[in-house]
């Protein structure tokens, strides 16, 4: 008797409390943001009468970083120069994809938002963002001028413009292979220039110094693949059409070579769960003769080497070439950000306005680096950092910026990079062997696509798993055809197919 | 209901009021922050679209629990989430309790104090950094283990692709995290035994061993028996967190668990309906094992939780 | 007899103060690692050279990350959430795990199934945050610890241990007349300081330890716990992906220094492990003793 009490008692908890919180969850159908509303239905107002009159604070949501923006000097410059006072929340770093969705449906007050690629095609698919069309006639004068109509694109849909799309800083090569000099020298051995003699280099190094010969962890390492012809990109054109990097036809061949270092000892054993600092500090140490570096570890990498052997240097090795002489580079011009304005915003009229001023040409350029004389100076057709005040105030401006004015964007960048000598030289050094050698992905101003959107990530995490297991040959190559085929299936069919719908549209 | 036996109910309760009052607080609590969002447990059987709502999305049923059931290597990851969950139980349960039994026979008090904290320590760091240790220290290429196999004659072992023994890493390195904070809660269960049971014993001539087998041990029976069964209701998470940063494509095949799983195949995509039927699923699991155990404690120990 | 067993036990006792230096040792190794990388050149961590002892000593780090006003007000939070939410969660839950440990309880069961299931079964993150929109706690900083305030499990511990007491303690003090309230305070919880001061540390260090209540409920910067702070400073090596294929390159040209990293999980760690060394007077031996008679 007891017992059964209890169960009914126990069952009318669970049906009360999921009788009342159905009531909240219907409530939430209600708050949705309805489908046919939207400044781009009414009529454009008079410029005047909204922007007359106090400006109201705008609330700004951005992505994860590490300092506080409220306090920033360049939170302080903004308010100074255009008169509106902002404030700045932060999405997490982890799960910010998560936590965006629960603030967008609960229509949290954002003005301004500063979203990836990712999270600005979810909320234009769910409708949660105003088309600026009509804004960026009436308020966006500046940035219609600084940014191109191929950028535009991107952040497009059906004609639509939901964001303002920032990119801007220009191609540039990441990395290229550096291997030690000293032992090159020691060995009387020359840097490679191709495949061939990569393997000799590694093939020498590892037979007479007991060093791990190449280390690293990418499972598509670009120096390596491009002599098999395949750029760093997710897409790429052949014969007219676009293919994934997954199905390139020398895929399998690269795998075969990665799997033949490995097996004879010429690339680190520990590759499949090495990271890139496991790969610096093996570099570092004298443990490891060669390793693909990135510009903006090129100073710590130095330091470290010059710490540990004084007489230790290292070189670049030029791009590798294929067999028909090139090295393929792989960049995307894409964009980095979508600044997007949220339907049930209050300001929308001076959120675009806010972020027109600061594209005024006086103000762009001292919101990116600052006064002359005080901050950068100008030397030479270049623009070189003031240190340390550039890197006191300026260090973080970059993340105050919602829309770039692409004709000086890219030269005042590169006033940052110059902040620090190896780094800058490290940098310059790496886009002389890079230049005439870049493949655009076609694919980098294309505006969201569904299939690509939701499957890309999952697919690439697959592709990039079942490669370590071909190099590590703990997975057969033979098995590479059913994988490819696997990888289709799970996506990867619909989304070439969806690309090229799009490519041929645009040609 | 007889009159008489809500008359009886009616006494009972007002003689104790304080007691009932004393639980209003806890159940009000419960009822607000745990009871009330419970419909959310409906996403698992609808299409949820966060942004059109619950009521709006539609209903479903089973097919988020198909899609698990029915993905593509579900019946690897389930095998492995029971393996390494069971091994984890067998291997890593036992030790906090052996481990407090032994530090109460040291006599020397400020040891004592001092070694409870140190051995807990790893119990602070992340997963990331103690990750990073233990691939550090198991390194094929200097580390400081395969370094001492490697004197001893034997051939270095790459732990973290070997299929054969990366359970056995996650398996250790969970148990040294865990097992120094795992201790705390059975020193205290000992140190509310009556010394005077002890003493007793002594002059009954019982040695240490004894002690510890008739005096110490039984004590410690019923808060063993509450981590036992509660420990069973998340047998179905083996440490997601703890493989994510510590594994590799090579040794997926052992170590590729639901959790890790579901996360790899959901990536870029927000699929609450999906990771909510999971949820469930290790819910409803769980929740039938507590109950189990419960019970049979209470057949065959008598004691209980309810 | 006597002899053998000495020895035997000798050795034991030998062995067992061996077996946990030893332990104490393996413990206590990756945090003088930490501590060793805090204080020493980046050039020096990054290369991996450094191991127990720390190389090209340096103490800019510390200050460096101290003077950080993020970090400084971070830690206030954290400090303020674990005070605040161990006291009121040490009430709430002895005030629970009281009338459940009477068997006279009426529908004692149901109750206690109530609290076991919500152990188990959860809503999920979207109704949840909801109802704290609905209740008005987004972004502020009562979140932190509000939602948090009963552990199931916590609770089920002192109900464990408050049913092992002997009743006749309980009894003597109903025979003057003492009401449940009394007694619960009076004399049951003087009783169980071991098992309170577990509690309370349990729930310490669930509250300083946790980040994710503050990544989906807080969204200015300067409310954040020190736990979400440190993981962010942390994940900064991988944050400069935008997406697959751009990298943002201003933010990887201030990836954290990896000193600086071992710095901050330092500071961020010593003051809750300061907690246990002071908690410990009260797992004392004999807090029984004389209390039952016969």
């Amino acid at each position: 008797m007891k017992k059964t009490i209890t169960l009914l008692m126990l069952i009318t908890v669970l049906l009360v409390s999921a009788c009342s919180g159905s009531n909240n969850g219907g409530g939430n159908k209600e708050t949705a943001p309805p489908a046919n509303t939207g400044s781009a239905t009414d009529a454009p107002k008079p410029t005047n009468d909204v922007l007359s009159g106090a400006k109201p604070q705008l609330r700004q949501l951005q992505p994860f970083d590490r300092f506080d923006p409220n306090t920033y000097f360049t939170a302080k410059f903004l308010e100074e120069k255009t008169g509106y006072k902002t404030t700045y929340e932060m999405l997490p770093e982890e799960l910010p994809n998560e936590k965006l969705n629960l603030l967008m449906a609960n229509r949290e007050k954002y003005d301004i938002m500063r979203l990836s690629k990712e999270q600005f095609f979810t909320l234009a698919e769910a409708g949660a963002l105003e088309p600026l069309n009509d804004l960026l006639d009436q308020y966006g004068d500046k940035l219609k001028a600084g940014i191109q109509d191929s950028t535009w694109s991107a952040a497009s849909i059906d004609g639509k413009i939901y964001a303002i799309p920032q990119g801007g800083t220009g191609i540039y090569a990441s990395s290229t292979l550096v291997v030690r000099k000293d032992w090159m020298e020691e060995l009387g051995l020359q840097v490679p220039t191709n495949r061939d003699e990569l393997y000799e280099v590694l093939k020498t190094i590892k037979a007479k110094k007991n060093v791990i010969p190449l280390t690293g962890q990418l499972s598509l390492m670009p120096e390596i693949a491009a002599t098999f012809g395949i750029p760093n990109t997710s897409w790429m054109e052949m014969d007219g059409k676009l293919i994934h990097q997954s199905e390139h036809p020398r895929m399998k061949e690269y795998l075969a070579f990665m799997n033949k270092l490995y097996k004879e000892g010429l690339i680190d054993s520990e590759w499949p769960i090495n990271t890139s600092s496991v790969a610096i500090e093996r570099f570092t140490s004298g443990q490891a003769a060669m390793m693909s570096l990135a510009w903006w570890s090129a100073p710590a990498v130095v330091n470290a080497l010059q710490r540990n052997f004084p007489d230790g240097d290292f070189v670049t090795i030029p791009y590798l070439k294929d067999e028909q002489g090139h090295s393929p580079i792989g960049v995307n011009t894409g964009i980095a950000y979508f600044m997007a304005i949220p339907k049930w915003s209050e300001n929308k009229e001076h959120a675009m306005n806010y972020m027109n001023l600061k594209l005024e040409e006086n103000l762009f350029k001292e919101l990116v680096i600052g006064q002359e004389g005080v901050h950068h100076k100008f030397e030479d057709g270049k623009y070189f950092p003031i240190l340390p005040k550039f890197d006191e105030e300026l260090n973080n401006a970059s993340f105050f910026l919602t829309g770039v004015d692409e004709s000086v964007y890219s030269t005042y960048w590169q006033a940052r990079v110059r902040k620090d000598p190896i780094l800058f030289n490290y940098f310059e050094e790496l886009q002389k062997l890079a230049e005439g050698h870049f493949v655009i992905d076609p694919m980098s101003n294309a505006p969201p696509i569904a299939s690509i959107s939701e499957n890309s990530q999952k697919l690439t995490k697959f592709s990039n798993d079942t490669y370590l297991q071909f190099i590590a040959g703990s997975v057969s190559l033979d098995t590479f055809d059913s994988y490819l085929a696997q990888w289709k299936a799970d996506g990867g069919e619909a989304m070439i197919k969806d690309a090229n719908d799009w490519y041929s549209s645009t040609k | 209901m007889t009159p008489s036996y809500l008359k009886r109910l009616r006494l009972d309760v007002l003689r104790e009021w304080d007691l009932y009052l004393m639980l209003i607080p806890g159940i009000l609590f419960l009822l607000l922050f745990r009871y009330s969002p419970m419909y959310g447990i409906v996403i698992a059987f609808k299409d949820f679209n966060i942004f059109d709502g619950l009521a709006a999305s539609p209903w479903v049923g089973w097919e988020n629990f198909e899609k698990l059931f029915h993905s593509r290597d579900f019946a690897r990851v389930f095998r492995n989430t029971l393996i390494i969950s069971v091994y984890k139980i067998i291997f890593l349960f036992p030790l906090p309790i052996i481990l407090a039994v032994l530090m109460n026979e040291l006599k020397n008090m400020i040891f004592k104090r001092g070694i409870q904290t140190i051995v807990y320590l790893p119990h602070f760091l992340s997963w990331v950094i103690v990750s990073g240790l233990f691939i550090n220290i198991l390194s094929t290429n200097g580390g400081l283990v395969n370094k001492i196999i490697q004197s001893f004659g034997g051939e270095s072992i790459a732990f973290f692709m070997n299929t054969d023994v990366f359970r056995a890493v996650l398996i250790s390195s969970a148990g040294w995290k865990e097992v120094g904070w795992g201790m705390i809660i059975y020193l205290a269960a000992i140190a509310a035994i009556d010394p005077q049971l002890y003493e007793a014993a002594k002059i009954d001539g019982a040695n240490r061993f004894r002690q510890i087998w008739h005096i110490t041990v039984p004590s410690l029976v019923p808060i063993i028996m509450l981590m036992f069964i509660l420990r069973l209701g998340s047998i179905l998470e083996a440490g997601t967190e703890q493989i994510l940063v510590m594994y590799n494509s090579i040794v997926y095949e052992v170590a590729d668990v639901i959790g890790t799983y579901v996360y790899r195949i959901g990536l870029g995509q927000q699929d609450y309906s999906f990771s909510t039927a999971v949820g469930l699923f290790d819910s409803v699991i769980g929740f039938i094992l507590i109950i189990t155990g419960n019970y049979l404690s209470r057949k065959f120990l008598q004691r209980s939780i309810w | 007899m006597r002899h053998k067993t000495s020895i035997l036990d000798k050795i034991f006792v030998v062995s067992n103060y061996i077996f946990f230096i030893l332990l104490g040792v393996i413990t206590l190794f990756p945090f003088l690692n930490l501590i060793a990388k805090s204080m020493s050149s980046e050039a020096a961590v990054i290369s991996g050279r450094v191991n127990l002892l720390p190389v090209d000593l340096q103490f800019g780090t510390y200050s460096y990350v101290i003077s950080d006003g993020l970090f400084q007000s971070a830690f206030i939070n954290s400090v303020i959430i674990t005070v605040v939410g161990t006291l009121l969660s040490l009430i709430m839950t002895s005030l629970s795990a009281y009338p459940l440990s009477k068997p006279r309880l009426r529908a004692r069961k149901f109750f206690i199934l109530m609290f076991v299931f919500t152990m188990l079964f959860s809503g999920g993150l979207i109704p949840t945050y909801l109802l704290i929109r609905e209740l008005g706690l987004i972004n502020k900083l009562p979140v932190l610890f509000l939602p948090g305030m009963i552990s199931v499990f916590n609770m089920l511990v002192i109900k464990s241990y408050f049913e092992s007491l002997p009743e006749a303690l309980e009894e003597s003090a109903k025979i003057d007349g003492a009401s449940n309230f009394r007694t619960l305070v009076q004399v049951v919880l003087p009783l169980s300081l071991p098992v309170l001061a577990t509690i309370a540390l349990f729930y310490a260090v669930g509250f300083w330890n946790d980040f994710f209540t503050a990544m989906i409920y807080i969204n200015s910067p300067d409310l954040k716990p020190l736990q979400l702070y440190l993981k962010e400073l942390l994940a900064s090596a991988n944050n400069i992906f935008l997406n697959m294929e751009m990298i943002d390159v201003n933010k990887a040209m201030n990836i954290s220094p990896q000193a600086i990293q071992a710095a901050s999980i330092i500071v961020a760690t010593i003051p809750i492990l300061l907690v246990y060394p002071f908690l410990q007077k009260y797992f004392v031996k004999g807090v029984m003793l004389g209390s039952v008679k016969g």
